[in-house]
C-alpha cells in the first residue's frame, strides 16, 4: 500500500479583495470585491511507504496547503487523498498517531519551558508509556546530539538547535511517515547539513517515510530520491532526482575575486561570462557540467591570476523551474495537468 | 473515556501550571492588580455608604459589598483571554500544530485554560483574600466556601464556553478583538463586576439574571456573601442550563469552523 495516495487534489480559497488608500477601502467596505484563489489544482501523486519525496516549488505554489490537506487540517475543494489508509480531514486523529509534522517557522515546543517538558507531554499525548518515552527521548537526543539542549528554555536556543529539537519531537512516537514543511528555512550551512543528515539516517534506521517541502535545491540533493516539482498548485515535473540533476542542474555558478585587476574581457573557455565587477577584481560565470569539468574550470581560473575568493554555487530553484518550462519538462515523467 | 486518553488532559493542565511559573515577576505584577483594584473599590464604596447614610445598600453591607467585589475581580482577573490566544494561533499559524495531535482541539484548549485560571485564581484570592481582609475584616462563614467553589468552576465553565466561541470566530474574520470587548462589557455590567446586581433597578435586574453573565459572575459572588442552599441550587441550575446550551453551540460551531479554516503563512 502506498503511504500516500493523491487523486485529482484541489483547493481554493476565497479573499476578499483589498485595495490600498482610504478612498478605495471605503469603496470596498460597501461593495467587497473576492476573488478566488486556487492553490492547489488537480494534484494526483503517490508516494511509497518509506520513500524521501521532495516536494519543492517557488513561494506560493501550493506545496504547504499540501501538506496540510495531508495532515489533515484542511479541508480539501474536492478530490480524493489517502495517508497511510486514512483520509485525513475525516480520520485526522487516528491518523495524528502515525505521521510526525514539522512547520519549519512555526514552533510547536513550548516556548518558555525545556524541550524535555514538551518532549514528556507528547509522551503522553501520544499514549507511549513513560518508560518508552524515556528510552525513546535518550535515543532521539544522541541521534539530534540535543542532550545539552533539553534542559535549556526553547526561546534560549538558536534556530538551528531549535530545529534539531522541533524535528526529534516530530519522531517521538515512531511516526511512519514524517511531513516536513520547509524545516531547513532560515537555517546556515552547517544546521541545514546537520538536519539533512539526521533525517536521512532516520529514515535508513527506522524506515519512516519522508514527505519534504523546500525551496531550497540543496534540500533536495542531499535528501531526496524523487522529487515533484510543483507551480501554481500543479505538478510541472517528476522524476528522480538524479534525472533532474542530469537534465536541469547541470550548470554551475562560480564567483571568483582576484587580488590583482583583470582584463575588461575576462574569459574562460568553455564558460559564460556573466559579469566582471566594476573595479575589476571579482567576476561570475556558468558553465555547463556536461561540457566543461569543474576540475578544468578551476585550473584555468587559478591560472589566471592569485585567487583571493572563489564560491561555486548552483543556480537557484526558480531559475531549474524556469528552465523545465522553456525545456518542455513532462516528456520522461508523468504527464502533468495543465 | 479511557485512563490514558484523562491522563493526557491531565498532563497538558499540568504544563500550563508549569508554563506559567516561567516567569515569576509577572506573577508579582498581576497580584498586585488586584490588591490595586480591591483597594480603589473600597475607597469607592466607603464614600458612597457615608454619602447615602445607610449601612446597607440593596441588602449588602460594606463589607459584604467587599467581598462580593473580591470574588468577582478574582473570577474576572483568573479569566485567561481565551479567545486572544486562539485568534493569535490562527493568526500565525501555529494553530497548524495544534489539530494535528491525537487529541480533541477543544478540550486541549479545556485543560490548558482550567490549568492557567486554577493558578491565578490560588493568587488572586490570596492577595485578594488578604486586602479585603485588612480593609474591612473577616471573610464570610467558612461553610459557604465549598458551595461557592462549586459554582466558581461553573462560571469557569461559561466563560470558557463563551471565550472559546469568540475564539473561534478568528476561523472565519481577521479580528476577534470587537467581540471581546462587547463580552467583557457584558460581565462588566450585565454580570456584576463593577456593582452587585442587587443595587440596579428592578427591570435591569431581571435582563441580567436572563443572561449567561450574571452565572458567569454575580452568582458565585453573590452565594460567596450569603451562602445557603436555595440561592445555590437555583445558581447551579442557571448555570447548567447555560453550560448545555454554549457547549453545544460550541461544539456546533468548531466542527463547522474546522472545515471553513484558512491557515495563514505558506
Amino acid at each position: 500500500m502506498p503511504a500516500i495516495e493523491v487523486d485529482n487534489l484541489c483547493k481554493s480559497f476565497v479573499t476578499k479583495h483589498k485595495p490600498a488608500g482610504f478612498l478605495a477601502s471605503l469603496r470596498a467596505l460597501a461593495r467587497p470585491k473576492t476573488f478566488t484563489i486556487e492553490a492547489v489544482r488537480n494534484l494526483t501523486f503517490e508516494m511509497e511507504a518509506g520513500e524521501l519525496l521532495g516536494f519543492i516549488g517557488p513561494n506560493g505554489a501550493g506545496k504547504s496547503t499540501t501538506i496540510k490537506i495531508l495532515t489533515g487540517i484542511l479541508f480539501p475543494s474536492s478530490g480524493q487523498a489517502k495517508v497511510l489508509g486514512f483520509v485525513p480531514w475525516a480520520e485526522r486523529r487516528q491518523l495524528a498517531y502515525h505521521i510526525g509534522t514539522v512547520f519549519g517557522q512555526r514552533p510547536q515546543l513550548w516556548y518558555h519551558l525545556p524541550a524535555m517538558d514538551t518532549f514528556a507531554l507528547f509522551g503522553k499525548i501520544y499514549e507511549m508509556d513513560d518508560r518508552t518515552t524515556r528510552q525513546r527521548i535518550s535515543f532521539l537526543a544522541e541521534a539530534f546530539e540535543i542532550n545539552d539542549l533539553l534542559e535549556t528554555p526553547v526561546r534560549k536556543l538558536s534556530l538551528g538547535q531549535r530545529m534539531r529539537c522541533e524535528v526529534a519531537a516530530s519522531l517521538l512516537h515512531k511516526p511512519k511517515l514524517l511531513l516536513l514543511d520547509e524545516p531547513t528555512l532560515g537555517l546556515d550551512v552547517v544546521a541545514k547539513q546537520h538536519i539533512r543528515d539526521t533525517i536521512r539516517r532516520m529514515n535508513q534506521l527506522e524506515g519512516v517515510g519522508v514527505l519534504l517541502t523546500s525551496h531550497d535545491a540543496g534540500d533536495l540533493e542531499a535528501l531526496c530520491k524523487r522529487v515533484i516539482v510543483i507551480n501554481h498548485g500543479q505538478i510541472v515535473y517528476q522524476d528522480k532526482v538524479s534525472a533532474l540533476k542530469r537534465s536541469f542542474l547541470t550548470s554551475k555558478l562560480v564567483e571568483v575575486r582576484y587580488a590583482e585587476q583583470i582584463p575588461v574581457d575576462f574569459h574562460i573557455p568553455g564558460t559564460e561570462t556573466i559579469k566582471v565587477a566594476k573595479e575589476r577584481y571579482g567576476v561570475k560565470l556558468r558553465f555547463d557540467t556536461r561540457s566543461t569539468g569543474v576540475e578544468t574550470v578551476m585550473a584555468q581560473l587559478s591560472a589566471a591570476g592569485t585567487l583571493v575568493d572563489i564560491t561555486v554555487s548552483d543556480p537557484p530553484l526558480e531559475e531549474v523551474i524556469r528552465l523545465i518550462y522553456t525545456q518542455g519538462a513532462g516528456k520522461d515523467s508523468e504527464p502533468s495537468t495543465t | 473515556m479511557t485512563m490514558r486518553n484523562l491522563s493526557k488532559y491531565w498532563a497538558m493542565l499540568k504544563m500550563q501550571l508549569v508554563n506559567s511559573l516561567a516567569y515569576p515577576s509577572e506573577l508579582v505584577w498581576r497580584s498586585l492588580a488586584i490588591v490595586i483594584f480591591l483597594w480603589i473599590f473600597a475607597q469607592l464604596w466607603r464614600v458612597t455608604f457615608a454619602t447615602a447614610g445607610t449601612t446597607t445598600i440593596g441588602g449588602l453591607s460594606l463589607h459584604d459589598t467587599l467581598w462580593y467585589l473580591m470574588l468577582a475581580e478574582t473570577i474576572e482577573l483568573s479569566r485567561p483571554r481565551l479567545s486572544h490566544s486562539i485568534a493569535e494561533t490562527v493568526r500565525d499559524g501555529s494553530i497548524a500544530y495544534l489539530l494535528n495531535k491525537p487529541y480533541d482541539f477543544l478540550l486541549y484548549q479545556m485543560s490548558t485554560n482550567l490549568g492557567e485560571s486554577l493558578f491565578r485564581m490560588t493568587l488572586n484570592t490570596l492577595f485578594g483574600g488578604a486586602t479585603v481582609w485588612l480593609l474591612v475584616g473577616p471573610p464570610p462563614e467558612a461553610r459557604g466556601w465549598a458551595l461557592t467553589a462549586i459554582a466558581v468552576l461553573g462560571a469557569w465553565s461559561i466563560n470558557f464556553c463563551i471565550g472559546a466561541l469568540i475564539g473561534l470566530t478568528a476561523f472565519l474574520v481577521e479580528d476577534v478583538t470587537p467581540f471581546e470587548w462587547i463580552y467583557q462589557k457584558m460581565i462588566f455590567i450585565l454580570g456584576g463586576m463593577l456593582i452587585p446586581l442587587d443595587f440596579y433597578p428592578h427591570w435591569l435586574q431581571t435582563i441580567s439574571r436572563a443572561l449567561p453573565f450574571s452565572y458567569a459572575m454575580y452568582g458565585p459572588a453573590r452565594l460567596f456573601v450569603t451562602p445557603d442552599l436555595t440561592r445555590f441550587a437555583g445558581l447551579l441550575a442557571g448555570q447548567v442550563f447555560w453550560i448545555l446550551i454554549l457547549a453545544g453551540a460550541l461544539v456546533l460551531v468548531y466542527q463547522r469552523g474546522a472545515r471553513r479554516l484558512a491557515i495563514n503563512g505558506g
